[in-house]
């Protein structure tokens, strides 16, 4: 508890408990730390990946504003132009104050950004604590305090048709890799192939093949962060894709993060790895698949725990900001309970919370489908595991070597030796 | 007999190689006018997909309704513009200078003003953009209007160097004698004859300004400052779901309007660049 | 006061203050900013130190780099020779007045006028290893058996990006040849044509010849753009499948905003000047030995 005094933590909680039984109540509003008068906010945030998400969002915000007075003008932006923005927003030292980013952005430009930590650490304490991958995505340990709160991450799960999952004679998602591929095997075999990116798509490459490498153990470097990829346990994850490539629909070298969607709700694909934005639009407009279409767990690897990669979206403010609290306030307050149960219900489960306490919330339960993504952040990494985020983590991302390497693999036919070495050769490239 | 064969013939020899270029120029609009009128549900099952059978028009109405396309239209129709004219008019007085006043340094200018048309604008948007922040013209949507200035000036300057060098000189040595001044000179007889030429220009400016999109998506940030192409793609690609019959809706009304310019203004431009090819 | 101001020599330079005051200001002064950039070693949010030429030589030894310049010269050097070709054929054919040659003109420019972003995603429909409809057609046809993956292998999306990198800049092409061949003198080719001489010696010995510095002019412009392209490839495949599509403004750009390191991505950046110099020396000599 940096910086907070005991009697300021009970007024803390006072005022949390307020604003959770909603901004209806008219009594006086208690921030964290004093608002500066006059204030106003710019906020940048991705465009929902559902439509649902946007409208709650901008409800709590003006709920926001009319318990503090402050205006918050959001802007939004499609999820992949938001690094641009925030990339330009650091180097120059102007632009939204409040951005809400991916993976390690913060950790780009960590001197930049106002430290959070005392809104981080009522969070953790009020709403049972951060995952700990949040707590990596959000808490700087060179500098020794939260650069960004974390928010949460658009899960990834299995999206599959039952009847067909069935007509291959299986009666559910396999839980272990094994079955797994036997699964994809025989649902190739009836017709009904699988499809998961292979192309630069930012969001679905890198989920499974994360997944996958972790999943057997590999790791791009250790907790050292020195390159540790050309390991035994990726050779195995590389040898397994292969296996699974052969199961896959024939083009998916190319696929972007769209593509997915598009293959499976149009009955092309039996089986996918994707957030429940499939779920949600077949629910919409698809209604022939939706009664087939279900969503399950991850298969769990040789480690013997889940090591699903999500996605992964944090807010941050620039040290340019001029309402510094203001802005801390706000991304507080639309953190509290009032505020992420029905931003996180109005897009069933979309975004997984970052804050343990919300695996409570009843949309969780409402339909098994939306369940397996209750979990997601439980026990799993973020991208530069066994490392630390920072620049070279975040560039090993963005420059796709991990998903390079898996197409390397399964699309030129390269030997897992061979492409993990190439792999290998670009991480030191990127880690010095 | 024979004549009719081979007037057929030429024909076929004529209208089959462009028929199969046309087809492959306007394949993607067709495309994109399909795309617009199919439902989610055709565009990803049919049997045909060549081929529309239950259209709608419900992206149109949504697209026109539940976005604020009228307001990105206003703005690229203003950006453009005010990007157009502003370019023109530089171009044009930067060509009269160079090729009719023959100053100190003119020549050495003018290729300058040439090599600045080879900087691509993906090294310079980070540079610039604190240019920008120590102007203060960051988010301002008129800003636009210099910053495209940067490409369309060198292009019009040098189309209109070309062009002007075309006027004979006749004309301003007789107006000279009679005591007429170069800037009376510049808008009583070259301005005049230079019509197709800036035509040419504005066109070309009007285009590259009108479908521009790295520096609108990065220097504006309020939504109220978005243009068509920026608009249509931060709004109508929501993360791994596109909004395909809006996102075509959307290119296809932004292209309509230059479209109609062109259909108007295309034997002009011809000219204009024949023109400044010719001398 | 006005004859003051009518000497050339002051008048000159008055009249071209405002492009000089713009292209300065807001592209030569970034440029040098950008150069020194790449000197050094900055990333996203810090100033960086010089470290002279270290980024330079980095990126030879680095073969994603080196993929990604081999790929912006072949792009280049095929989408300009087929536009070219295609735009000279499709000028020579819309050269004369027939029945709609008017509406033709005007629809055959649709490519260079539509916005590159949406139609780059429309040609991605096209081409989707699911939904081509060109696939299907092909397959309807009997001529293949199964779907084309066309953005996903290396040389058919190296091909592809290609083919509409030239949908797009053919119009460009075609009206700057229309423009070409209205300028040939039509006496030429009339005597040419009472000498006996047939229709493709007339454009080998004339057509050809008045036709070359327009060609340099064309290739020179639209080489600047095609090596400098970013839209089309960003938004078609983001320089993948594994790299094989990268270029040079994709990579600086993924480089230096996505990962943060400017100096690199700007010393990415660097490399294409002297490549524009080269084609910019064309298309100036060509301006030149014309005017």
């Amino acid at each position: 508890m940096t910086g907070i005094s005991r009697r300021g933590f009970v007024q803390l909680s006072a005022a949390a408990s307020l604003a959770a039984s909603g901004p209806a109540l008219a009594a006086p509003y208690q921030p964290l730390n004093p608002i500066e008068k006059g204030a106003k906010l710019q906020l940048l945030r991705w465009t929902g990946f559902i439509n649902t998400d946007d409208a709650v969002w901008k409800k709590n915000t003006e709920a926001f504003t009319r318990a503090t007075g402050v205006p918050v003008q959001i802007q939004e932006l499609t999820w992949t132009d938001v690094q641009p923005k925030s990339a330009l927003a650091a180097q120059i030292g102007s632009g939204p104050d409040i951005i809400m980013g991916w993976y390690d952005d913060p950790f780009i430009y960590p001197e930049k950004l106002v430290d959070v930590s005392d809104v981080c650490e009522h969070l953790g304490k009020t709403q049972g604590g951060w995952y700990p991958v949040a707590q990596t995505y959000g808490y700087d340990q060179n500098l020794k305090r939260w650069i960004a709160v974390p928010i949460g991450a658009p899960g990834a799960a299995v999206v599959y048709r039952e009847s067909w999952i069935k007509q291959a004679g299986f009666d559910a998602i396999p839980k272990d890799y094994d079955n797994f591929l036997k699964l994809c095997r025989a649902l190739k075999k009836t017709g009904h192939p699988i499809g998961l990116a292979l192309g630069h798509a930012v969001g679905d490459a890198n989920t499974w093949c994360y997944s996958l490498l972790w999943g057997f153990g590999g790791q791009p470097v250790d907790a050292e962060n020195k390159v540790a990829i050309n390991s035994k346990a990726t050779h195995a994850a590389l040898a397994y894709a292969k296996a699974l490539y052969e199961t896959m629909i024939p083009g998916t070298s190319s696929w972007l993060d769209p593509s997915n969607n598009q293959s499976f709700l149009a009955g092309k694909i039996s089986l996918t790895i994707n957030g429940i934005s499939i779920w949600f639009v077949a629910k919409q407009q698809f209604p022939k698949i939706f009664p087939d279409t279900h969503n399950a767990d991850l298969p769990i690897g040789p480690v013997g725990t889940p090591t699903v990669y999500n996605l992964f979206s944090q807010a941050f403010i620039f040290r340019y900001c001029r309402y510094p609290n203001a802005a801390k306030e706000y991304l507080r307050f639309m953190n509290e309970a009032a505020q992420v149960g029905p931003w996180v219900t109005a897009m069933t489960g979309y975004v997984t919370p970052a804050l343990k306490g919300y695996a409570k919330l009843p949309v969780w339960t409402e339909s098994p489908d939306i369940t397996p993504y209750r979990d997601v952040l439980a026990g799993t990494h973020f991208d530069g595991w066994a490392g630390r985020p920072g620049r070279q983590a975040a560039t090993a991302l963005n420059n796709f070597v991990i998903v390079d390497m898996f197409a390397d693999a399964c699309v030129n036919g390269t030997s897992p030796q061979a492409a993990a070495a190439t792999a290998e050769k670009r991480l030191k490239a990127i880690y010095g | 007999m024979n004549a009719g064969r081979i007037r057929l013939r030429q024909t076929l020899a004529f209208w089959g190689p462009l028929g199969l270029m046309l087809a492959f120029l306007l394949l993607p609009f067709y495309w994109m006018v399909l795309t617009a009128v199919k439902s989610r549900q055709e565009l990803l099952n049919t049997p045909n997909p060549w081929w529309s059978f239950h259209p709608t028009f419900q992206h149109i109405v949504r697209l026109l309704t539940g976005t604020e396309y009228g307001r990105w239209f206003l703005n690229t129709l203003f950006v453009s513009t005010g990007a157009t004219l502003l370019s023109v008019t530089c171009a044009f007085l930067a060509a009269f200078a160079i090729t009719r006043l023959r100053f100190r340094g003119a020549r050495v200018l003018s290729t300058m003003i040439f090599l600045c048309y080879i900087v691509p604008p993906t090294i310079l948007f980070i540079p610039l953009a604190s240019v920008l922040i120590d102007l203060g013209w960051f988010n301002h949507l008129w800003a636009l209007i210099p910053i495209y200035g940067t490409f369309l000036i060198p292009f019009s300057t040098w189309l209109l160097i070309g062009f002007l060098r075309s006027i004979p000189r006749e004309l301003e040595e007789a107006a000279r004698v009679d005591g007429a001044s170069w800037l009376r000179i510049m808008v009583r007889i070259i301005l005049p004859l230079s019509v197709p030429g800036l035509i040419s220009a504005i066109i070309f400016c009007f285009t590259l300004s009108w479908n521009e999109y790295l520096y609108a998506l990065v220097y504006m940030f309020s939504s109220q400052n978005k243009t068509v192409s920026v608009g249509l793609i931060t709004e109508l690609v929501r993360g791994d779901v596109f909004q395909w019959g809006q996102l075509m809706a959307g290119a296809l009304l932004g292209t309509l309007p230059v479209v109609l310019v062109y259909f108007f203004f295309v034997e002009y431009y011809v000219a204009g660049m024949s023109g400044a090819l010719k001398e | 006061m006005g004859r003051w101001f009518d000497a050339p020599n002051r008048l000159g330079p008055l009249l071209v203050a405002p492009t000089v005051l713009i292209l300065g200001g807001l592209l030569a002064w970034p440029l040098v900013l950008g150069v020194w950039l790449s000197l050094t070693d900055a990333s996203l949010g810090t100033a960086g130190a010089f470290v002279g030429l270290a980024n330079y030589a980095a990126l030879l030894r680095d073969p994603v780099f080196l993929g990604a310049a081999f790929y912006a010269l072949f792009y280049t050097t095929c989408a300009e020779v087929l536009k070219v070709a295609l735009g000279l054929a499709l000028a020579l054919l819309l050269n004369r007045r027939f029945r709609f040659y008017r509406i033709t003109r005007a629809v055959m420019l649709l490519p260079w006028v539509a916005p590159t972003v949406l139609s780059a995603l429309a040609w991605e429909w096209l081409l989707d290893p699911q939904f081509s409809a060109i696939s299907w057609l092909l397959v309807h046809l009997g001529l293949i058996h199964g779907y084309i993956n066309f953005l996903g292998e290396t040389w058919l999306a190296r091909a592809s990006l290609i083919v509409v990198n030239v949908w797009r800049g053919l119009p460009y092409f075609t009206i700057g040849y229309l423009a070409g061949l209205q300028a040939v003198p039509r006496e030429l080719l009339e005597a040419a044509s009472i000498d006996g001489a047939g229709p493709v010696t007339i454009f080998r010995r004339i057509v050809w010849p008045l036709l070359l510095p327009v060609t340099t002019i064309l290739v020179s412009f639209s080489a600047i753009w095609t090596v400098t392209d970013f839209q089309l490839i960003w938004t078609m495949t983001r320089g993948g499948p594994l790299n094989a599509t990268q270029v040079f403004t994709t990579l600086a750009y993924q480089r230096a905003i996505t990962g943060g390191n400017l100096g690199q991505g700007a010393a990415i950046a660097a490399f294409v000047i002297p490549l524009m110099v080269v084609f910019a020396a064309f298309a100036l000599r060509a301006t030149r030995e014309h005017a």
